[in-house]
């Protein structure tokens, strides 16, 4: 050992030196590689500018959003300093808040859980389905599912509210919400009574699918009960072009089948 | 001398070494973006997102305008009652709280299918921007779930019968086209469950009922 010890001290300092530089820039060319490894399958020409056009478009679209939120709060604010006829005015402000929490247009906060759900550690089997390991639109719509069922009166994935119109589908390995782009790990903020978590776990529905997803596949499936949750505003257009009110409200859905 | 061409030497590779670093650094940032999406995927992750960018375009003039008439309203001391009443009825409208009618489709499913079958109709059809959406005379918001195994299906509580008729307010082509085309959700429904029967019919006049939900939390209350 001694013997070793002398040897080594008798190596000039910058040999050392250089060893272990040397050492760390094999690392890091062997590092460089294998990050390149998986990405090469889908460098092609036309992807480069794809993800270029796709930061900008998010980038912009995180904009128009924070515009949206800030015109929505002036727009609040001159509603409700208005003058004249002040009983009419604060009642309609009245119905407007209360329309405004039922389109999901304004930011809750109280009791509820978060739920986390992320893509499967464990290898596929070999003759598996590899999407099968990952969290995908189905997992997410079942789970809001449940959480309704459950009792939850508003959600939220990932910061985008849960809306009447919003739809939830698969791109790639991430998700689509409300046309927002969304990646793992998926964050659903369920607003409810407090025992939404003893309710949700006792469901059928709910057992299914941690049995299903969570057992099967390794889908990791993590719960926190906060004192409080917060729910963002839904933040997107409430303006339709199709739907009109109907002038007389009479309660049937009568399509007309003449058209 | 020596001493000098040995010092170069590290030089050149702690040169290289930070080079290094650095690159690697900006792969691990950069490729977390989208990492995984195909060309094909990053088409369609385009086409939505330039979709959610013009609404919010649209709500932004919208809410321009409206400021703009409040502003001047109370400039001129006048109470801005018509404007209130027509933010009103579009927040109702677009929540479920009050009945809508406009063109779109009818879709009438016979056969035994099952209530996951109905959501992801129901999802296809939001995502092809139906605004309004109704199953008989349910009108669907959110906390509404279509449950149920198949021949037993139900939406909050009321038993579907067969035939079930969805009822969809949106652009009719668009909504015919995303249901129908090949590999869409019809055709999916009918690899799983081919018993199953689904007819998209688009329609002039389209009336979808109001919620009668309440649709303000009872748990939760505006975060300020």
């Amino acid at each position: 050992m001694s013997a070793l010890m002398a040897r080594v001290r008798a190596i000039p300092s910058w040999q050392l030196t250089l060893f272990v530089a040397l050492l760390a820039l094999g690392f890091l060319v062997a590092a460089q590689l294998a990050t390149e490894a998986p990405r090469v399958r889908y460098t092609t020409q036309e992807r480069t500018p794809l993800v270029e056009t796709a930061g900008e478009l998010l980038a912009q679209q995180d904009a128009l959003k924070v515009a949206v939120l800030d015109l929505r709060a002036q727009i609040q604010e001159a509603e409700g300093t208005g003058t004249g006829s002040a009983a009419v005015v604060a009642e309609l402000n009245d119905q407007l808040q209360e329309a405004r929490i039922a389109a999901g247009l304004i930011a809750l906060t109280g009791t509820g859980i978060v739920l986390q759900l992320e893509d499967s550690l464990e290898p596929a089997a070999p003759d598996a389905n590899e999407g099968d390991y990952l969290v995908g639109s189905l997992d997410l719509r079942t789970v809001i599912e449940e959480l309704w069922t459950a009792g939850a009166e508003a959600i939220a994935i990932n910061g985008e509210r849960i809306t009447p119109t919003s739809a939830i589908i698969d791109i790639g390995p991430s998700v689509l919400v409300n046309s927002a782009y969304l990646a793992p790990p998926y964050q659903v903020t369920a607003l409810g009574p407090p025992d939404l978590y003893a309710r949700l776990s006792a469901s059928p529905g709910w057992v299914d699918f941690i049995i299903a997803r969570a057992q099967k596949y390794g889908i990791r499936v993590q719960f926190a009960e906060p004192e409080s949750v917060d729910i963002p505003a839904f933040v997107g257009t409430v303006t339709l072009r199709y739907a009109r009110p109907e002038a007389t409200s009479s309660p049937a859905p009568l399509s007309d089948p003449e058209g | 001398m020596h001493r000098r061409r040995n010092q170069l030497t590290i030089a050149a590779v702690a040169f290289v070494l930070g080079l290094l670093v650095i690159v690697q650094l900006r792969a691990q940032a950069g490729g977390a973006a989208f990492a995984g999406l195909s060309s094909q995927e990053l088409t369609v992750l385009v086409a939505n997102l330039n979709a959610r960018n013009d609404q919010l375009r649209r709500e932004v003039a919208t809410l321009e305008r409206e400021l703009a008439t409040l502003v001047q309203n109370e400039q001129r001391g006048d109470a801005s009652i018509d404007e209130l009443r027509a933010d009103l009825r579009r927040v109702r409208l677009y929540a479920g709280l009050d009945a809508a009618v406009g063109p779109g489709v009818t879709i009438t499913i016979r056969g035994p299918i099952d209530g996951s079958g109905v959501e992801a109709l129901v999802n296809e059809l939001r995502n092809a921007g139906a605004e309004a959406l109704a199953i008989e005379a349910i009108r669907l918001v959110p906390g509404v779930v279509v449950s149920g195994a198949p021949a037993d299906v139900s939406v909050d509580g009321l038993l579907l019968g067969d035939p079930l008729v969805i009822h969809a307010i949106g652009a009719p082509d668009k909504l015919t086209g995303s249901l129908t085309r090949s590999g869409g959700i019809i055709a999916q429904l009918a690899a799983t469950q081919p018993d199953v029967l689904v007819e998209v019919l688009p329609i002039d006049t389209v009336r979808v009922p109001a919620t009668d939900r309440d649709l303000v939390p009872e748990n939760g209350r505006p975060r300020l």
